[in-house]
Parts: C-alpha cells; sequence; structure tokens
C-alpha cells in the first residue's frame, strides 16, 4: 500500500487554549507531512475535512490528534485507511493543567534553557503516532479454505438441548451428543422443578420431556446418544472431530501431555527434549498425534460444552457429626430426589414414612460454608424438597437449617411461598449433630433464630451436597492441543470450566469452545436455560466472526491475526507454551502450527519470542518499538537540567480506559511520562523496555490488569506473564549497571484509576532520586 | 433457661392461629423491627419478635404460658412498619384469644364463643333460662298490667336478682380458676427465661403491685403510649368508663332496691340516673366509633369474629339500653319490654363472654400487668 499521509489536529475541548498549536504543527511539517488544524474535529465539518482528504487527496495514512481513540472511534473510521489516534486531550491538556504546568511566557520563551513540558509531550505524542502510522499495515482477514458452521453440542440435559434448539431455530446445524442412552440428563430424573413464571409459587412438573421430544423432531439437530468426544482437533471454523462409544478405545483418543513426573530421570533432572518426546509417544502409544486429523471425523465450527454435572459426594469425615454415612436415613438431596421421583417419599431404613424432614445447608457448625459445589440452587432445593413432604403428607413437616438461603431474583417469591407454608420452619442455626433416637433421628442445632439450643425429631435427614462439574476428573472436549486435552487453570474454578463468568460469560480459555449450565457453575434449570442460549449465541458469533476472518472476543471484529517469520525461529516453544488459549500446536520439531482462529490477537506471542519474528499487520515489535524511539529523550546538550523521560506502557483493556478517567476528572501527573498503548502486558516484548533505555529514556513501566487467582487480564495470563519477563528484565538491567527500579509494574483495576497518579509521581520521584539514566546523550 | 429445647411444632396451632387473625404469621422473617418500633416493649427480650417466630414454629406450649402477649395493647405499631406485611399486632390478638380459650373453665364456653356457628345458642342460653326460670316462678309476666310502664312489671326484679348475681358467681369462679392456671403458668415460664428474679409466687406482693398497676389500667397509660391507632384511643377510653358508670349504677339500684325498697323506675332528675344516662351515651358511642373504624380500616388492621363479636355485644347492650329506656319514656309498653327482654339478653351474653372472649382482657392483661410489676420486668 502507497501510504498518503495527513496529519489532523482538533483544537477543541480545550486543545488550543492549552497548546502551541502552531509549534504543534511544525512537527509534522518537518518531516514533509501535510497537516490541518480544525477546532471540531468530530463535528460534521470537520468529518468532512477528512473525507474530502481521503476522496480527493488520495490521503490513506491519517494521524488524527485529539481525544483518547476510546472515544469517537466509530466517527474517525475510514474503509481502507489506517488511522492512529494520537491522544493530546486525555493524556495531555486534560491531566497536565496549566494552573499546575504553566505555560513559558513571552519572557521565558527568549531563554533557551526554559521549556515547556506539557507542549513537548503533545509533540513527542503526535511523533510517536507518525512513527506508528509508518510501520503498520492495513489488516487483511484470516480466511479459512473450508469452513464448517455445524455446531457440536457436548451433552443432552437440558442445557443442552436447549442450546441445540436455540442454535438450529436460527438456522445452524446442530449435532448432540450425548454418553448416556437417554437424552434429558438430571433434569429427566425430578419429581418437579423449580418455579420458571409468576408468581413463582408453584412447583412445576418437568419440561424436559417436552425439550427432548423437540430436539428430536428439528430437522437441524442430529442427536447421538451413547456417544462421547474422542477428540476435537484443528481450529474453530474446522473442528475436526472424532466421536467414540463410552469406554471405546480409538487411534483417535486424544493423547495426553506428559505427566509432570515423567518428564524428569531418576534424579530429578529435567529430561532432555528428545527423552521427553520418546517418553511421550510412549506414553500416548496407539494414539496419532494431535496434528493428524481424522480423516473419517466430523467438521464442525464451534462447540457447546453442556456436559453438566453430577452429585456431590459429601465428605463423610468432614460431616461425621451428621451421621451421613452411619445413619441410613441421612442421606444426599439428589438421594431425596430420587425417593421423590419414584413415591411418596419414605425412609430408606425401613420404607416407613418420612413425615418429619430435616433439611441441613451446611456441613460444618462453626463455618457459614456451604457444601462443595453448591450455590443458589441448592438452597431453592431445599425450599423444593420441602414442599415434597408437604406435598406428600397433610400433616407433614420440613425443617430447614441453613446459614444462608440464597433465592436469586423473583425467586424470592418462591422463599416466601414456602416460609408461609404451616409445615414448613425456616431458621439460620448451626446443626451440631444428628443421632439415633429410637427408630428415628433426632437433631440438635445451635444459634438459631429461636434463640437457644433446638432438637428436632427427624424421620429423615436431608443434606445440601453440591453439584460436581464433570469436568472435575475428566477434561471432556480432549481437544487435541498441545497444551493438553482439557481447560487449563480449572482447579482455580473449583473444577468448573472456567469461562470468567462475570465478565465474559460462556467463554472458556478455548476460543470456540463454550461452557454453559452446571459445567460452569451449580445452577439451576432455569438458569441453564438462559445459559444454553448464551452459548449458543457465542458459537454463531464465532462461526460467523472467523467466515469473516475477524477475532471473536474480546477483540471482536479484529482482522489481524499472528504473522510468524518462521526462517528464524529457532523452535524454543515460548509461543507455544504461554499462549493462554493454546492457539498454537508444534511439530516434533518444535515448530509452531498457528491455528489463527483459534487466536484471540492478544499478542503474548509476540511477548513471549525472544527472537522477535512475530507481530500483527498493525501491532507489531517494530511499530511499538518505533514509538518508543519517536519519544524525544533531551539530555545535558539541550539543556542545563534536562527533564527526565519515563515510558508507559498501558494494556488497553483496563489501564488505559482508566487513564483517560484520570484526564476526564482533571486529575493530574508528571508530564514526564510517555504512554503507549498496548494489546494485554502479555504482548510487551522486553526488547521495548531495554530500547527506551538505551536511548536514555530514565525508567519504564507498565500499566495492567491484575493477575492471579482472582485475575483480571482480559487474556488470562498476560498480566501475569508480562511480571515473569520483567523480573527477568532487571537481571539483564543490573548487568548493565542500571538499578532494578527503573522498571516496573503496576496492576491496577478500572475503578482504581483514581489512584494512578499518585503512582505515577512516586515512581517518577523515585527515578529522579536515582538521578537520569546514564546512557541519556549516547 | 433451658439447655435445650425439643421443638414439636404444632401445625393445627398454627392453622388455629391463622384462624383468629394471625394469618399472615407465617410471613415473618425475624427481621425484629417489630420489637424496635413497639413503643411498650420492654428492652430485654422484647416482644413481638420472639413470639412471632414461636407462632410461625407452633410452639403452643411456650406462647399460651407466655405473658408479654398480654403486655401488647394492639396498637399497630408493629404491622404498620413489618416490612412483610406479618401483622405482629394481629398475631399477639390472636394468640391471646388462643391462650384466653386453652385457659377457660369450661373450654366449650370459649369454642362456642370464638365459633360463628354457635352463636344462636349463646344468645338462646339467657331465653331458655329466662323463661324456663321466668314461667316456672311466675316472674315473668307476659301480659303485664297497664298503667304506668315499669319494667319489672314484665320482669320481675326479683327474677334479675336470681339470674345474674347467680351468673356473676359462676363466672367469677371460672375465672378465678382460669386465673390462677395462668399464673402460675406465667411464672413458671418467665422463671425458665429468665424475665423475673422471684422464684416463688408472692400473692400478697402481687396484691401490692396490682394496686399499683391500677392507676395505669384506668388512665390507660399504656394504651395511650401506642401512637400508630391514637383514633381507637378514645373510644376505647369511652367504653371502658361507660362500663364503670354503668357498673356503679347498678350497684346503686340494687343497694336502693333491696336496701331502702324503693322500686323503679326512678326520676331522670336523680343524679344517678344522670350518670346511668351518660354512661349509656357514651358507651353507644364509644362502641359505635369502635365499630366504624373497623370498618373504614379495613386494610390495617385484620377484623376478625372474635372482634365483631365483642363489639356486636357491647353496641347491642347499649342500643338495647336506651331503646329500653326511651320507649319507655315515649309510653309505649310493648316495645320497651320487648327492648328489655332483649337488653337483658344481650348483658347476659355479654357478662358470659367475659372469660371465654375478647373480653376477658379485662381480666387478663390486669393480671399480667400486676405480675410484670410485680416480677419487675422492665
Amino acid at each position: 500500500m502507497d501510504k498518503k499521509y495527513g496529519v489532523y489536529i482538533c483544537t477543541g475541548c480545550g486543545i488550543g487554549d492549552a497548546l502551541d498549536v502552531e509549534a504543534l504543527c511544525e512537527v509534522p511539517e518537518e518531516e514533509g507531512l501535510p497537516v490541518q488544524t480544525h477546532p471540531f474535529l468530530c463535528g460534521r465539518e470537520g468529518v468532512a475535512l477528512l473525507e474530502k482528504d481521503i476522496s480527493e487527496k488520495g490521503t490513506n495514512t491519517l494521524v488524527i490528534t485529539g481525544c483518547s481513540r476510546r472515544v469517537n472511534f466509530d466517527i474517525f473510521q475510514f474503509d481502507g485507511c489506517i488511522v492512529d489516534r494520537v491522544n493530546i486531550r486525555e493524556q495531555v491538556v486534560w491531566s497536565h493543567p496549566r494552573s499546575e504546568f504553566p505555560a513559558l511566557t513571552e519572557e521565558e520563551k527568549e531563554d533557551e534553557e526554559n521549556f515547556d513540558v506539557v507542549q513537548m509531550a503533545a509533540e513527542d505524542y503526535i511523533k510517536m503516532g507518525m512513527a506508528r502510522v509508518e510501520k503498520v499495515d492495513l489488516p487483511e482477514p484470516f480466511k479459512l479454505d473450508a469452513i464448517s458452521k455445524k455446531i457440536l453440542v457436548i451433552g443432552g440435559g437440558v442445557t443442552g438441548l436447549n442450546a441445540a434448539i436455540e442454535a438450529a431455530d436460527t438456522g445452524y446445524e446442530v449435532t448432540v451428543v450425548e454418553k448416556e442412552a437417554a437424552l434429558g440428563g438430571y433434569a429427566a430424573k425430578m419429581r418437579k422443578q423449580l418455579p420458571m413464571d409468576a408468581p413463582y409459587e408453584e412447583l412445576l412438573p418437568p419440561m424436559i420431556a417436552a425439550k427432548i421430544t423437540q430436539a428430536e423432531i428439528h430437522d437441524k439437530i442430529t442427536i447421538k446418544t451413547e456417544t462421547i468426544v474422542a477428540r476435537i482437533a484443528g481450529q474453530p471454523g474446522e473442528f475436526t472431530v472424532s466421536l467414540k462409544k463410552p469406554g471405546e478405545k480409538t487411534k483417535f483418543d486424544v493423547p495426553f501431555p506428559l505427566p509432570e513426573e515423567m518428564t524428569k530421570d531418576e534424579k530429578g533432572d529435567d529430561l532432555d527434549v528428545e527423552e521427553q518426546h520418546k517418553r511421550y509417544l510412549e506414553y500416548n502409544e496407539g494414539k496419532e498425534d494431535i496434528l493428524q486429523l481424522d480423516p473419517d471425523g466430523e467438521m464442525f465450527g464451534a462447540v457447546i460444552l453442556a456436559a453438566g454435572w453430577r452429585p456431590a459426594e459429601p465428605d463423610k469425615e468432614q460431616i461425621a457429626h451428621l451421621g451421613f454415612g452411619e445413619l441410613q436415613d441421612v442421606i444426599t438431596n439428589s438421594q431425596f430426589e430420587e425417593i421423590a421421583t419414584q413415591g411418596t417419599i419414605t425412609r430408606p431404613s425401613d420404607g416407613k414414612e418420612a413425615k418429619s424432614v430435616v433439611f441441613i445447608q451446611n456441613p460444618v457448625p462453626d463455618d457459614d460454608a456451604d457444601f462443595a459445589y453448591t450455590g443458589a440452587v441448592t438452597s431453592m432445593v431445599a425450599l423444593k424438597q420441602a414442599k415434597y413432604v408437604r406435598e406428600d403428607y397433610d400433616d407433614g413437616k420440613a425443617f430447614v437449617f441453613y446459614q444462608h438461603i440464597r433465592t436469586p431474583g423473583l425467586q424470592e417469591y418462591f422463599y416466601k411461598s414456602i416460609q408461609q407454608d404451616d409445615g414448613i420452619f425456616l431458621t439460620k442455626g448451626k446443626v451440631v449433630s444428628v443421632s439415633q433416637n429410637g427408630d428415628g433421628l433426632i437433631v440438635e442445632a445451635d444459634d438459631t433464630l429461636l434463640g437457644e439450643k433446638l432438637q428436632v425429631k427427624a424421620d429423615m435427614v436431608v443434606l445440601a451436597a453440591g453439584m460436581t462439574p464433570v469436568t472435575a476428573d475428566d477434561p471432556v472436549i480432549n481437544i487435541a492441543y498441545r497444551q493438553g486435552p482439557g481447560f487449563r487453570d480449572n482447579e482455580l474454578f473449583d473444577e468448573y470450566a472456567d469461562s470468567n463468568f462475570i465478565c465474559f460469560p460462556y467463554e472458556t480459555q478455548r476460543t470456540g469452545i463454550y461452557a454453559a449450565g452446571a459445567i460452569r457453575r451449580a445452577m439451576t434449570i432455569e438458569e441453564a436455560m438462559e445459559d444454553s442460549c448464551g452459548a449458543a449465541l457465542k458459537a454463531i458469533q464465532c462461526v460467523e466472526s472467523v467466515n469473516r476472518g475477524v477475532a471473536v472476543h474480546p477483540r471482536s471484529g479484529d482482522m489481524t491475526f499472528p504473522d510468524f517469520f518462521f526462517q528464524r525461529c529457532t523452535q524454543c516453544k515460548r509461543c507455544t507454551v504461554e499462549c493462554p488459549f493454546g492457539a498454537l500446536d508444534d511439530d516434533e520439531k518444535g515448530t509452531p502450527k498457528p491455528n489463527p482462529t483459534r487466536c484471540r490477537r492478544c499478542g503474548t506471542c509476540m511477548g513471549a519470542c525472544p527472537e522477535r519474528i512475530i507481530g500483527f499487520a498493525d501491532y507489531n515489535i517494530d511499530s511499538i518499538g518505533s514509538m518508543v524511539k519517536a519519544v524525544g529523550v533531551p539530555s545535558e546538550d539541550d539543556y542545563d537540567e534536562p527533564p527526565f523521560r519515563i515510558l508507559g506502557l498501558v494494556c488497553e483493556n483496563d489501564a488505559y480506559p482508566a487513564l483517560d478517567i484520570v484526564g476526564l476528572n482533571r486529575m493530574s501527573y508528571s508530564a514526564d511520562v510517555r504512554i503507549i498503548p498496548v494489546r494485554c502486558l502479555g504482548s510487551v516484548n522486553t526488547i521495548w523496555i531495554k530500547d527506551a533505555l538505551a536511548q536514555g529514556m530514565d525508567g519504564a513501566f507498565l500499566l495492567g490488569c491484575k493477575h492471579g487467582d482472582d485475575y483480571q487480564c482480559h487474556f488470562m495470563k498476560g498480566s501475569e506473564l508480562a511480571e515473569v519477563r520483567m523480573k527477568k528484565i532487571g537481571d539483564a538491567l543490573s548487568s548493565l549497571a542500571l538499578e532494578e527500579e527503573r522498571v516496573t509494574q503496576w496492576q491496577i483495576a478500572i475503578d482504581e484509576y483514581d489512584k494512578i497518579p499518585q503512582m505515577i509521581n512516586e515512581f517518577v520521584e523515585m527515578i529522579e532520586d536515582l538521578g537520569p539514566n546514564p546512557f541519556k546523550g549516547f | 433457661m433451658t439447655d435445650t429445647y425439643l421443638v414439636e411444632p404444632d401445625v393445627e396451632f398454627i392453622k388455629d392461629v391463622k384462624a383468629l387473625g394471625g394469618g399472615d404469621v407465617k410471613k415473618c422473617f425475624q427481621c425484629a423491627t417489630c420489637a424496635v418500633v413497639c413503643p411498650i416493649s420492654p428492652d430485654t427480650k422484647p416482644f413481638p419478635r420472639k413470639e412471632m417466630i414461636a407462632a410461625s414454629w407452633g410452639l403452643k406450649d411456650r406462647l399460651v404460658k407466655d405473658s408479654d402477649i398480654w403486655l401488647c395493647h394492639q396498637c399497630g405499631d408493629c404491622s404498620d412498619k413489618c416490612p412483610r406485611g406479618a401483622k405482629p399486632g394481629d398475631v399477639l390478638s390472636a394468640l391471646r384469644s388462643y391462650a384466653v380459650a386453652a385457659y377457660a373453665k369450661p373450654k366449650f364456653l370459649a369454642d362456642w364463643v370464638n365459633d360463628p356457628k354457635k352463636l344462636p345458642i349463646l344468645f338462646a342460653i339467657p331465653v331458655v333460662i329466662f323463661l324456663v326460670i321466668g314461667l316456672l316462678t311466675g316472674q315473668l309476666n307476659f301480659s303485664p298490667e297497664p298503667g304506668a310502664i315499669v319494667q319489672a312489671k314484665f320482669f320481675s326484679v326479683i327474677l334479675v336478682q336470681i339470674i345474674f348475681p347467680l351468673l356473676a358467681l359462676l363466672l367469677t369462679v371460672s375465672l378465678v380458676l382460669s386465673l390462677k392456671d395462668y399464673l402460675n403458668d406465667i411464672h413458671a415460664d418467665a422463671v425458665l427465661y429468665g424475665r423475673t428474679k422471684k422464684k416463688e409466687l408472692d400473692y400478697k406482693e402481687l396484691g401490692q403491685a396490682l394496686v399499683r398497676v391500677l392507676p395505669i389500667i384506668l388512665k390507660q397509660d399504656k394504651f395511650s403510649e401506642c401512637s400508630e391507632n391514637s383514633d381507637r384511643d378514645t373510644p376505647h377510653l369511652m367504653v371502658l368508663y361507660s362500663f364503670i358508670g354503668l357498673a356503679i349504677v347498678t350497684g346503686i339500684f340494687f343497694v336502693v332496691l333491696d336496701v331502702f325498697r324503693i322500686p323503679g323506675p326512678y326520676s331522670q332528675l336523680n343524679p344517678v340516673k344522670w350518670l346511668a344516662n351518660v354512661s349509656g351515651v357514651t358507651l353507644l358511642i364509644g362502641s359505635g366509633l369502635m365499630i366504624k373504624n373497623r370498618l373504614s380500616k379495613k386494610d390495617d388492621q385484620v377484623s376478625m369474629y372474635k372482634d365483631w363479636y365483642l363489639l356486636g355485644l357491647v353496641f347491642g347492650v347499649g342500643l338495647t339500653g336506651m331503646l329500653t329506656e326511651m320507649t319507655r319514656l315515649a309510653g309505649t309498653a310493648c316495645p320497651t319490654y320487648f327492648f328489655y327482654f332483649l337488653h337483658l339478653m344481650f348483658v347476659f351474653v355479654l357478662f358470659m363472654s367475659l372469660p371465654y372472649s375478647k373480653l376477658a382482657h379485662i381480666a387478663y392483661r390486669t393480671v399480667v400487668m400486676a405480675y410484670n410489676e410485680y416480677s419487675g420486668r422492665k
């Protein structure tokens, strides 16, 4: 593409008042680039000016200087044009008010030793924008040769069937695989289900039968019972799926990575690569390599994982005081449901009527935690089952001892209706013991609402056990990815399929595979149905995004994808290992095999690559590196007391918006920092920091999302990996006789914007105390 | 306080409490707003929160013995502020009716008083007694001599003096027996739950406490402390004082009749007659206002059969009394005798209901207030 440049400076929003616009214009003019100013660039006239240049002058590379890229992005978007938004509003003018950073008076200007830090910043940012557009290209979408838009649903329970119906109704071909011989899952084993409509007071007859019929007669739904996934190979849009009968062994069963202990020799040292590979092959003997596609495999575009749950088995030791395992009439809620579904509620011990039933919600008296794998649903199930007792016996009594009852949303009405039943008794309380009493049981509870220790005679005790996700001990999805057959990091989420359910429900760490229902968290049928709709929409979004060659999430619509310059690849595998989404597989030599539609475009591979051979059309080592180099670093040759220069690499997901909010709130911070937005801290290649320090910048900071168990990183691992890399750069710095403190990383949540100015200012002060970078001016 | 409490909820009890006006008791979710807003609840172990949970758990034994239900004067503050609409005020009212019935002797009369279907029987009792005794003794004369209208010509003084003192005696015995049981139970309960430090019940001290609380009762201080339904304050006071007035009048006339042998009717200029007339009118207006209040506030306060039963009786007593007098003064003999008969019938049923109906609060609340004064519950 022949680039025809144009620099446009908006002087509205206080920019023209605070800065010397003429001097700003000189920056592009010195480079020979045309520059225009406008008092209201985002207005109709301003945009017309840009469009006129594009159509008449053929301008196709625009440096639009004014507000943050996070606003007016739809206005400054022009087909076939490279656009860079230079943020001198939030980042310069608003966050460096003239009241604190006064402009030079005419008199001061005469002395060349004086300089205006705010003007300097604005000029630097324009230089950086100009440097960037020079280095980037217009992206071209990655398109698959043949795309399948079929959706595979794993699990034929209420979630899976509903997801299938929703997707099929939208026009997509769906295949449902169910491990059992019959469809319906747990929903088919219930007596009644929780209310789903106003007035939320009556239990409903199970609606699963209707869903099964609906799915079975749907012409776009194929149902395969007694079938599981042997492997899912390939990438979204072209997943090659091998199916098999449960228990069957096939050569397309997915290979598992070597367990940790098998990668070491007797002494505990790591085996060399070849030896490890040998063992890996032995370990997976009879299984084809992940890169070997099953010629008989079926093609799918996206996968919905709705494999559900199994009843959790309470820890007998933990709840010995409740008599579970010892007393026959102490059972779990799922055992109770089974009894209730078969007929009238009777005791397992002697088959006698159970007219007094105690429901216990918490395992340990002195801890208000619920049983494992529970949630609001277990509270509601206890209420539902209490109702069964009342349905079966006019003189029946049900007691619920809880630390908390959770009935979210309109289910509060259900709670109320249960509470108002004459024979149902609810109380907060700590159940201390359950013991045999004649042919019945006696339950003792402390700290109840009745204000004292209580004893209740019971025929049966029901424990609110949880719903263990089947991902707890089985990858289920069996993806043929080098990083392994299941999701990573499930242990962070109690083995629920991680789907980042607050910010991005249904998303998993594997692009194109969407989790729904009880595999995500313990939930009701109603919630599972809603979940299944969400996951179906995500699956559709995925195949349609792949079809257009753009990213699905979270950089939805991003047309770029990582490009590898393989001639220089050293097969170090860092990209394969570090990609948070397992997008890269490698062959036996270790050469990465990109799967662009698995990729989320975070750039973690780019940050990882020591050879710096990975980049995106509009975001690469050179483009950011050139921006770093465009920052003016005044030395003692320029001024007696040159200003310091600090580089800030800021994650554009949360940290950059937070920084914009700082400007919006007119909070100020040092004018000596130069901010460069990055896709994710994971994409930060240490070369940028080395370059910055080498050219005399005095320090650098990385500002990104929180990491750890409760990470907020939009790419799961980015900020964590950056921290590891920054530690390593510290060693490199000390070898150059530079202080390690010159480079730092902060974690910030988007709502902590108010902390940023202080963080930056303290860092700048600390650097000032260390003194200028000795490499300055070389 | 007990170590552990074996809870055996009585579902029938919950149903009864609901039927007696505590229909929303199970809505309570124990936020304790009621106990906080109550202007007269004690600081320690306040009501009605604990009564609400006990009632929704069907703890009958605990509640009938709980004297705190009588400390409530049903102002309705708690019902008004209850976020869940559980109407604690009405629940306590229902519990009181239940407790009265539980201690009633004989119990079947309490059941009849609370059962609309038994209303004809209750009214039939005085009719049968009047007719049987009257006709057997010849003291009931269906063809009274013409001339001046004198009720005694129709329903002799002797007949009144046979029937009503006997009724009063029976009532007193019934009440005393009930209250004795009740006192023992509430004392035991107060000891059990630490609401008092006194171990033994000392009747002499209790009597002294009663003397101390009488002015509070007569001035209706506690009832007036309740702010929410302040419009109930005056009518209730009117009814209270009119009954006291009428009791004084009746007492004086009994003495006049029996000791001085001066037969009625008495002159309208007689100051005792003034008191009688003023009391009668006050009774009518007071009970009339109470009926009006209940009719106009259907949504706030639950009005059950037990409430209408008592109000109807009181209003009936006043109305038939005044009608008797007015028809007599108007010189119409037949209506006078008819209303007099009705009046005696209403008075009989009202008297007879005293230990069993809502009216029993006169006795139970007095006893409890005296007991509280005695036991030192603040």
